[in-house]
């Protein structure tokens, strides 16, 4: 088998098994992690300079995948039984919750 | 109104307290005080008031009660063994270390003690019996041995506030010479023989190889210690004696003739140094401000535009005055100087330093090191905090940031979008398995 039937196998074993609801996630978790590479080239290409601001920026993306991973696993119900007693609707609102913390702090940092 | 009278006398009394002051001079025997009354007489006239004692003389003491008793002291005696009293060579170290200013000369003769005293300020006297013989710079007046040497103004060191002027005529030199140690910083060379002189017994024949050879043989030198005490040492008491103030010089083998030595001129000029009379500074104030301010502030913040400014005062009899100059530096120190410059003379002995302070905060020292040969020690710091930018003082809204403001932003948006989606679609599936 070549590494390409390989993805192809994963590929359709995950859009036949995964939830629809890990799969926004997913496309979220995405989204953010493409945000924060296109932050890193820039850093890259144009300098360090507002180095608070490059670093608030990044650390932004790199707590809301954190943040967003942490929702994935509480949410998926083949966990279920690791978080026993934590409902998906409890792991949102700490998800919720987290959010709005890391984005008071980014603000104060971004200058 | 003779109350009055009185009144003023002690006043003039403090006032005259800085130039003169109470002097100690040990003598071998009293004989010496007619045979120097010239250079006694100068030092009288200008404020002094002299003590004489010979140096065994079993009542010697320099202080009482913890306190000094004499600003200065005057050791007129060569071949002292021992010092009488409460004197030894540890008294007048300690002397030195209190601040006391001595003056001493010694001769072919000199004795244990000067030795000593010698080695304790870094120079050595040459043994006993042995002189500083110049075959080629000897004085007419000379017996035959060369010992009596006319030395030329021309190596007198290149300091005018310790020495005067150096266009005055030839000195006449007769004692024993004097070798310096190479590393000790403080020796100052005030007077070195010529390159034909060498110290060594005149009675002997010359089978080792002599002590001072050449220009390293000093006649005169000087110690200014780190407290400031200054200490001169003479190989030569004969170069303070009335003979030698009011002999005519002229070198042996031919030459111009003076009808008076300079000696009388040198010998002034190093007594008032040497009980500081000279070359005396000191710092008067010192402020610093950010520029456009007057007061300090309570801490300077990282690349400020600073302003330093110092007042340096000189010694004049009895009077402080400006002292000028134009190598004054300024350091910025946090435990390396991160500024270095010469300030600038802005009048009135007040020097001025501006510079912006480093990009680096920390604690600093503005510091003021200044030596120079013959003047005393000048060192002012003053410390201040650099402390960097504070919260707000940052700039904002950098062009070269916005993508990283968007994609902050754009995390915002992002989480509000996808609690929409997110919420919306679980009770979509919910329905779905109902």
């Amino acid at each position: 088998m070549t590494a390409l039937a390989v993805l192809h196998k994963f590929w359709l074993e995950y859009a036949k098994n995964t939830p629809k609801k890990l799969k926004i996630i997913d496309a979220y978790l995405l989204y953010v992690f493409l945000t924060g590479v296109t932050q890193f080239i820039y850093c890259c290409l144009v300098g360090t300079f507002p180095f608070n601001s490059f670093l608030s920026g990044f650390i932004s993306c790199v707590s809301c995948f954190i943040l967003g991973v942490c929702l994935r696993l509480q949410v998926n119900p083949q966990n279920k039984s690791q978080f026993h007693g934590i409902s998906p609707e409890r792991g949102f609102a700490d998800f919720i919750f987290a959010h709005i913390i890391l984005h008071i702090v980014i603000m104060n940092f971004i200058g | 109104m003779r109350l009055v009278n009185r009144l003023f006398c002690l006043l003039f009394v403090f006032a005259g307290a800085n130039a003169g002051g109470p002097t100690l001079v040990l003598l071998d025997n009293l004989a010496i005080k007619e045979t120097h009354s010239i250079f006694f007489k100068t030092l009288q006239d200008s404020g002094y008031v002299l003590t004489f004692k010979s140096a065994d003389d079993a009542n010697l003491q320099l202080s009482k009660y913890g306190e000094y008793l004499f600003e200065h002291l005057i050791i007129f005696a060569p071949t002292v063994e021992e010092f009488g009293g409460a004197l030894s060579v540890e008294a007048i170290t300690e002397f030195i270390d209190g601040g006391g200013n001595v003056l001493i000369a010694g001769s072919s003769q000199s004795g244990d003690a000067l030795h000593e005293l010698a080695s304790e300020c870094g120079l050595e006297i040459d043994e006993e019996g042995s002189n500083v013989i110049d075959h080629m710079n000897y004085d007419v007046s000379d017996k035959g041995q060369h010992t009596t040497i006319v030395a030329d103004p021309v190596n007198l060191i290149d300091a005018p506030v310790i020495v005067g002027s150096k266009d005055i005529p030839p000195l006449l030199y007769q004692g024993t010479g004097l070798i310096a140690d190479s590393d000790n910083p403080l020796i100052l060379r005030l007077l070195s023989a010529s390159t034909s002189a060498y110290t060594y017994n005149p009675d002997q024949q010359v089978k080792e190889y002599p002590h001072g050879v050449g220009k390293n043989t000093l006649l005169i030198a000087a110690l200014q210690a780190r407290n400031n005490a200054r200490v001169l040492f003479s190989g030569s008491i004969f170069f303070f004696s009335d003979e030698a103030f009011t002999s005519p010089v002229q070198k042996g083998q031919g030459g111009q003739r003076y009808e008076k030595s300079g000696n009388q001129i040198v010998a002034k000029a190093i007594a008032q140094w040497v009980f500081k009379e000279n070359g005396v500074i000191r710092v008067s104030s010192v402020h610093h401000h950010r520029i456009g301010e007057s007061q300090p502030p309570v801490a300077y913040t990282i690349m400020d535009d600073v302003v330093y400014s110092i007042d340096v005062e000189r010694l004049s009899g009895n009077k402080w005055v400006p002292y000028e100059t134009n190598d004054l530096q300024l350091e910025f120190v946090r435990i390396d100087p991160f500024v270095r410059m010469t300030m600038k003379p802005v009048g009135n002995g007040r020097y001025e330093g501006r510079f912006k302070i480093p990009d680096v905060y920390g604690v600093y020292q503005f510091k003021v090191d200044y030596k120079r040969v013959g003047l005393t020690y000048l060192y002012s710091t003053t410390q201040v905090s650099v402390r960097p930018l504070q919260h707000t003082q940052y700039e904002r809204f950098i062009p070269s940031a916005f993508p990283y403001y968007i994609s902050a932003f754009s995390m915002m948006g992002g989480v509000f979008l996808f609690s929409l989606v997110f919420l919306h679609y679980k009770d979509e599936t919910k329905s779905k398995s109902e």
